[in-house]
């Protein structure tokens, strides 16, 4: 029997072209994640962990090997994906009504029911209070929490997380990351974390993976114990056998 | 008395200081209104008085007064009234068709990267080119009338309108570009939805730099060639030394391109008040 994973990363590499240079920011990787797991990448800046997941999105053309999503291979930007930046990226000039839309828009989906699909994401995630207004006239939490709905209004089955939390203060990013693990586990989804906050990765994650060196590679997979796991993020973050994991990551990274 | 202007300097006031802060921004705004308004009557009156005692020659430099006879004669038989409204016309045409003009050159460029290229040095060079200099062309080909006249209120717009936006264009973060591709934007919905809406802003910066050419090119252009507008009130009056008559020319243009901009400045308002700036 063939089980099919959710995202297949073969033999993945890229080089990055340009008229003076050639730089290559990833050497072969191999990876693969279940339907439903949380995995997240972890390591020094510049090991091409951020092209792994544009490249999984469809963003930029590997430059060998293979990458296939529920065993299709990807050639351009995939449907059920979802992709979250450091940056929300909501558009200044539409309310938060019309900004949550904006992929049902692009993709032609925008119907009764998943505008209704839309709106109910936002009372799910505590703004229904703010459809009306304008990106500037909220916080910076609650931008990055109307750009998670905008992500899930087009219903992904794979969420792709490049840094969400880092540039929201500490408070924030504890509420966000709670939020966002019920909400991948009420709905099984996978997702695909990017982050140099080791607490962070250790506290949500199932699996991670330690990338390093410059091209990078995979050095490391690492899986998370089963008490951390079922544990919500601040506590999993006071739990004792979190530190001791914690340092071991940290000591893999540090290896030159 | 003392007490209602003080009601009226805190009106909205909630406390005690907040009044006193209200009082203080107030009592500033209206010395601000009042020292404006002494310059101009300072002006306007040494003007007057100089001309009357001697002291500058009012065959050269004209008086309020005169200014102002002048302008009621010519309202009188509606000639002045037919002139500005010809060069307002011949503004207004050239800042709008050469606004639109360079966006949409700008919009052909962005969608196609290769005639970007192409384009580049045509673009530096006609944009480094004093688009005056092209008056006779435009005479030659269009006749010595309106198309030329707004030929160059054109020209003098449209390429550095064009140059504008299409940095503008390029200018967009590429975060919101990866974002919106990741959520299926196909390249004209990027264009659409993203790009062009981002750089309103500096539409907006274009626009109001073009009300200033726009005029520039054409005044020019009724120097060289026509036979009414303001423009040519200006060179007529400066030919047969009647220089009230210029001075007159001057204040309504000053008038007109202001009235423009304050247009343009309303626009930016209701186009831009949700982004923070």
């Amino acid at each position: 029997m063939q089980t099919t994973f959710a995202i297949e990363v073969d033999r993945v590499s890229k080089t990055y072209l340009s008229k003076r240079d050639q730089v290559e920011a990833l050497n072969p990787v191999s990876f693969r994640v279940q339907s439903g797991e949380f995995v997240s990448l972890v390591g020094s800046s510049g090991c091409g962990k951020s092209t792994v997941l544009s490249l999984i999105a469809g963003l930029i053309p590997a430059t060998s090997g293979e990458i296939r999503l529920w065993g299709e291979r990807v050639t351009r930007p995939p449907r059920g994906i979802g992709y979250m930046l450091q940056q929300d990226c909501l558009l200044d000039w539409r309310t938060v009504k019309k900004n949550i839309l904006l992929g049902l828009e692009f993709q032609g989906l925008k119907n009764r029911k998943t505008i209704a699909h839309a709106r109910f994401l936002l009372r799910e995630l505590g703004l229904a209070h703010t459809s009306e207004q304008y990106p500037s006239q909220l916080s910076g939490g609650m931008r990055q929490r109307v750009a998670l709905v905008r992500t899930l209004a087009l219903q992904p089955d794979i969420l792709l997380l490049d840094e969400p939390f880092s540039a929201l203060d500490y408070q924030n990013k504890l509420h966000l990351e709670e939020l966002l693990i019920n909400v991948l586990k009420k709905r099984r989804m996978t997702a695909l974390l990017v982050t140099h906050d080791l607490e962070e990765a250790l506290a949500c994650s199932d699996r991670i993976l330690i990338m390093g060196g410059q091209p990078g590679d995979i050095r490391r997979s690492l899986e998370v114990p089963e008490e951390l796991r079922k544990a919500k993020p601040l506590h999993a973050r006071g739990l004792p056998s979190f530190r001791p994991l914690f340092n071991e990551i940290w000591k893999e990274i540090e290896k030159p | 008395m003392k007490f209602l202007i003080n009601r009226w300097l805190t009106r909205n006031a909630q406390s005690e200081i907040h009044a006193d802060h209200l009082r203080r921004l107030r009592i500033t705004d209206i010395w601000v209104g009042l020292t404006r308004t002494g310059i101009l009557l300072l002006f306007l009156l040494g003007w007057e008085w100089s001309a009357n005692a001697g002291w500058i020659d009012p065959f050269l430099f004209s008086s309020p007064s005169r200014i102002w006879e002048l302008f009621l004669q010519m309202s009188a038989t509606g000639e002045l009234y037919r002139d500005i409204g010809i060069t307002v016309l011949e503004t207004v045409l050239g800042f709008i068709l050469g606004t639109a003009g360079g966006t949409m050159i700008a919009t052909l460029i962005w969608a196609s990267p290769f005639l970007s290229r192409v384009l580049d040095p045509y673009l530096v060079v006609l944009n480094s080119m004093p688009k005056v200099a092209l008056g006779p062309l435009f005479i030659v080909t269009t006749g010595a009338g309106f198309g030329s006249i707004l030929a160059m209120g054109v020209a003098i717009t449209i390429i550095i309108t064009t140059l504008v936006i299409h940095s503008s264009f390029q200018s967009v973060d590429p975060d919101y570009l990866k974002l919106a591709r990741s959520l299926g934007a196909s390249r004209r919905q990027l264009f659409c939805s993203i790009i062009f809406p981002s750089c309103i802003p500096d539409l907006i910066a274009a626009l109001k730099v073009n009300v200033g050419l726009a005029w520039v090119g054409v005044i020019v252009g009724e120097f060289l060639v026509s036979k009414n507008g303001l423009g040519y009130l200006i060179i007529y009056g400066f030919q047969v030394f009647n220089l009230t008559l210029v001075l007159l020319s001057l204040v309504i243009v000053a008038l007109c391109a202001t009235a423009m901009y304050q247009i343009v400045s309303w626009f930016e308002r209701r186009l831009l008040h949700h982004r923070h700036l």
